[in-house]
């Protein structure tokens, strides 16, 4: 790292795809769909970015494709834990695994070889400029989205009380399924800007847990997408500063660990108290715990 | 004048044969109060669940579902959105893409005034009194104007004052047209603010009537279909401090433990009256060892404090919890398998480090005799039983294991006349026999009941006592609302 520049602008390079994913959960999450398929989702969309440019030639497309799988993966998740029912952690855990498999035979099926793919038409330093200010830009217009528009205020509802919910007349698995239709687009766009974005090709484990690492900014952000998109933005100085500091020894491992270890510090109050909304992974025919017993609720989580 | 709503031969048959309600007829007039009355299980709440037509039902005609506005038992708000934020949830006014924030705040300010409904706008829901909370949920109903308001056991979270409050509503409401059904299992607001009365009894309607024309014994032996069962007699009994707190607080936000300081003696009960969510239930788990306090606490003479929640149990403080399928059963394992949990670890249910299954069933066979549980047998699962079976197992594996002092939290919530009768006179039996109890409830009739002495809760702290024979209802009331 030579100058204060180039650390700067690594940064807001590592920090982008976390800002994404990290965007998607937390808009699932004030939903009440605790969504740790956003691993699959990068995977998804930074290989249909990369097999669409591959098949077409043009980037664009491919982009276009990693929205689409995104969004295929993320409602399919969506809709099994809403109409199916499903245990949210355990359909999120197939679709992870789906999104591994799926595109490890994908690579084979679509480039003949395993791994990795070949080079495509990339999005170039344009396009990468591009997605990073579109990034920062869907914080703000997701943090007003969330705050003054009436679909925001069903999803703060659905994550909090969906019974709530349906007896002012709004059905909540729509509410959900809608959430998780937004956030695979995100974090198909975040995948997309992996594999075409900073690179050109595609490889298996690309992605290395940045969807975990981006529901640790969901966490260390309060739930709140300005405030998730200044946690990936600070985890994305933290792996920038990996470069400098390897140099200077320190493990990377140790740094990998960081941005869980700041999530472990947002939820057990060491960095300010940290509240999940009261129906976040809850299964929408369940009263969240805090509602049947209203005077439980003091002893619990208070963010005040 | 044409009927707001009408019910005709409704009956509703769940999954599995259960039928809740069998052939109702009932019509709401516009402007009237109307109550209905039913125990527990009576099928009241299915019936209120098919008129707001959230629920459809088997058989029978319903006309008028589609303008009726019902207000839970349990409300159905969000707690961490402002007051005009759940208002007009689902039905938001826009300014283009937004939400139009003003016009939402000045319709709430309209309902406010109009029904004299007293919320500010942008209070933050979880953070208002239950009676207030209330309010908001009546006013999104009202905010789709209905011809008809239900409103399921509207009185059971609310002190006596702002019971008050709540039936001025609901006779402005009345007065303006609409026909208003009060779902509730206590009389005697029936008889203070409703015209007409229909009692159900095994989904069935036993007893239809001008409030005018009947009494509060007619209506009460319509909803047992026989004489309430009378409670055990009060013996005689020596009494000396037992259970002694000193400065006691726990908890933290608005439904905390505040200060807390009172004994309670063998040999008589303690009720402490107090509206839902002062305090009681940070007092009840800092007791029993689930909840961390300041403060001391002694049991005849020994320190409580150095004792975790298992060897409070061994020490003899037992505890009927207020969430019977949340904190007392296993709702997956038998009858006799709960009876043993909390005492599975000394004799003499343990025998080297095994359970002793004979001990185990013996024991559970008492408690069912003695308790009166139906029961095919005590390897019955206690999922299988009904709510009045599940509580008369935890009052018996509570009253069972050589006491020394009980708390008793909610001990006859939402169960029947019956049950109610014998876990209060098992209470009673209790306390006869030299054990402390300490009774919480929110409902004042029942500590009026059972207690030797009352502690008024709120707000954290104990804001009154009275000893029996000075019982003063409306003075406990008002202490209860915060006078």
């Amino acid at each position: 790292m030579d100058s204060f520049a180039g650390f700067v602008s690594l940064s807001l390079v590592k920090a982008t795809p976390l800002v994404f994913a990290a965007l998607a959960g937390t808009i699932c999450e004030r939903a009440g769909i605790l969504n740790i398929a956003l691993e699959g989702a990068l995977t998804v969309g930074a290989f249909a970015a990369v097999a669409v440019s591959f098949a077409t030639g043009s980037p664009v497309l491919g982009l276009f494709a990693a929205v689409l799988a995104g969004i295929a993966l993320c409602a399919l998740l969506g809709i099994a834990a809403t109409r199916f029912g499903v245990d949210q952690i355990v359909a999120g855990t197939g679709l992870n695994l789906l999104a591994a498999g799926g595109t490890a035979f994908g690579l084979v099926v679509v480039f003949g070889q395993p791994g990795a793919s070949p080079e495509v038409h990339a999005l170039g330093a344009g396009g990468e400029k591009a997605l990073i200010v579109a990034a920062f830009v869907a914080a703000f217009v997701l943090q007003a989205v969330l705050d003054r528009t009436p679909w925001g205020l069903r999803v703060r509802a659905c994550g909090e009380n969906p019974r709530a919910v349906r007896s002012a007349g709004v059905d909540p698995r729509r509410v959900r399924v809608t959430a998780t239709v937004v956030a695979g687009a995100l974090a198909g766009i975040g995948g997309a800007f992996l594999s075409l974005g900073e690179l050109d090709i595609y490889s298996d484990g690309m992605t290395a847990g940045r969807g975990f690492i981006a529901l640790a900014a969901v966490i260390f952000g309060r739930w709140t997408p300005l405030g998730a998109a200044g946690a990936a933005l600070a985890f994305g100085a933290l792996s920038a500063l990996q470069f400098v500091l390897q140099r200077a020894g320190v493990p990377s491992e140790l740094m990998q660990a960081l941005p869980y270890l700041a999530a472990l510090a947002a939820l057990t109050g060491i960095v300010g108290r940290a509240r999940a909304p009261a129906a976040d992974g809850v299964p929408l025919d369940e009263r969240p715990a805090h509602i049947g017993r209203m005077a439980k609720g003091s002893v619990e989580n208070r963010g005040d | 004048m044409s009927a707001a709503l009408e019910l005709h031969g409704v009956t509703k048959v769940y999954p599995g044969g259960v039928r809740a309600v069998d052939e109702v007829d009932l019509a709401l007039e516009p402007g009237e109060i109307h109550a209905l009355c039913g125990e527990n299980g009576a099928g009241k709440s299915t019936l209120a669940q098919i008129a707001a037509g959230k629920i459809s039902p088997t058989g029978g005609r319903v006309s008028g579902a589609d303008r009726v506005g019902l207000v839970h038992q349990h409300f159905e708000l969000v707690g961490r959105l402002r007051v005009w934020e759940n208002v007009v949830l689902g039905r938001e006014p826009r300014r283009g893409a937004r939400i139009d924030a003003a016009a939402a705040r000045e319709r709430v300010r309209e309902l406010a005034r109009s029904y004299g409904l007293d919320v500010d706008p942008d209070a933050i829901v979880e953070t208002l009194p239950v009676g207030v909370a209330q309010r908001v949920e009546i006013m999104r109903e009202l905010a789709r104007e209905p011809r008809v308001l239900v409103l399921d056991e509207p009185t059971a979270v609310l002190a006596p004052v702002e019971i008050d409050a709540l039936f001025r509503t609901l006779e402005t409401l009345a007065a303006r047209g609409t026909a208003i059904l009060v779902i509730t299992h206590k009389l005697a607001e029936v008889l203070a603010h409703a015209e007409r009365v229909t009692v159900v009894r095994a989904g069935r309607v036993v007893m239809r009537s001008l409030v005018a024309e009947t009494s509060i014994d007619a209506i009460a032996h319509a909803m047992v279909g026989g004489t309430i069962p009378a409670l055990a007699e009060r013996a005689r009994t020596d009494v000396v401090p037992a259970f002694v707190a000193r400065d006691v607080a726990a908890g933290d936000g608005a439904h905390a433990l505040r200060e807390a300081t009172f004994e309670v003696r063998g040999g008589e009960i303690v009720g402490i009256a107090g509206v839902e969510g002062n305090g009681q239930t940070a007092l009840a788990d800092a007791i029993a060892g689930v909840l961390p306090y300041r403060g001391t606490m002694s049991l005849n003479g020994r320190t409580l404090e150095t004792l975790g929640a298992g060897a409070r149990i061994g020490a003899g403080v037992r505890s009927i919890p207020q969430d019977r399928q949340r904190e007392a059963l296993v709702l997956d394992w038998s009858i006799a398998e709960n009876v043993a949990l909390g005492d599975h670890d000394r004799a003499p249910l343990r025998r080297g480090i095994a359970i002793d299954r004979r001990a185990e069933n013996a024991l559970a066979t008492r408690i069912v005799e003695r308790f009166d549980v139906r029961t095919p047998s005590i390897r019955t699962r206690a999922g299988a039983l009904s709510g009045g079976n599940q509580q008369k197992v935890v009052v018996g594996r509570t009253l069972s294991g050589a006491p020394v002092f009980v708390v008793a939290f909610q001990p006859t919530r939402g169960i029947d006349v019956g049950a109610t009768a014998l876990v209060q006179s098992r209470l009673i039996e209790a306390r006869n026999a030299g054990v402390a109890v300490l009774l919480v409830s929110f409902e004042l009739d029942e500590v009026l009941a059972l207690a030797d002495r009352i502690l008024v809760m709120y707000r954290g702290s104990i804001a009154g006592s009275f000893e029996r024979g000075a019982f003063d209802r409306a003075r406990i009331g008002a202490l209860m609302a915060g006078a």
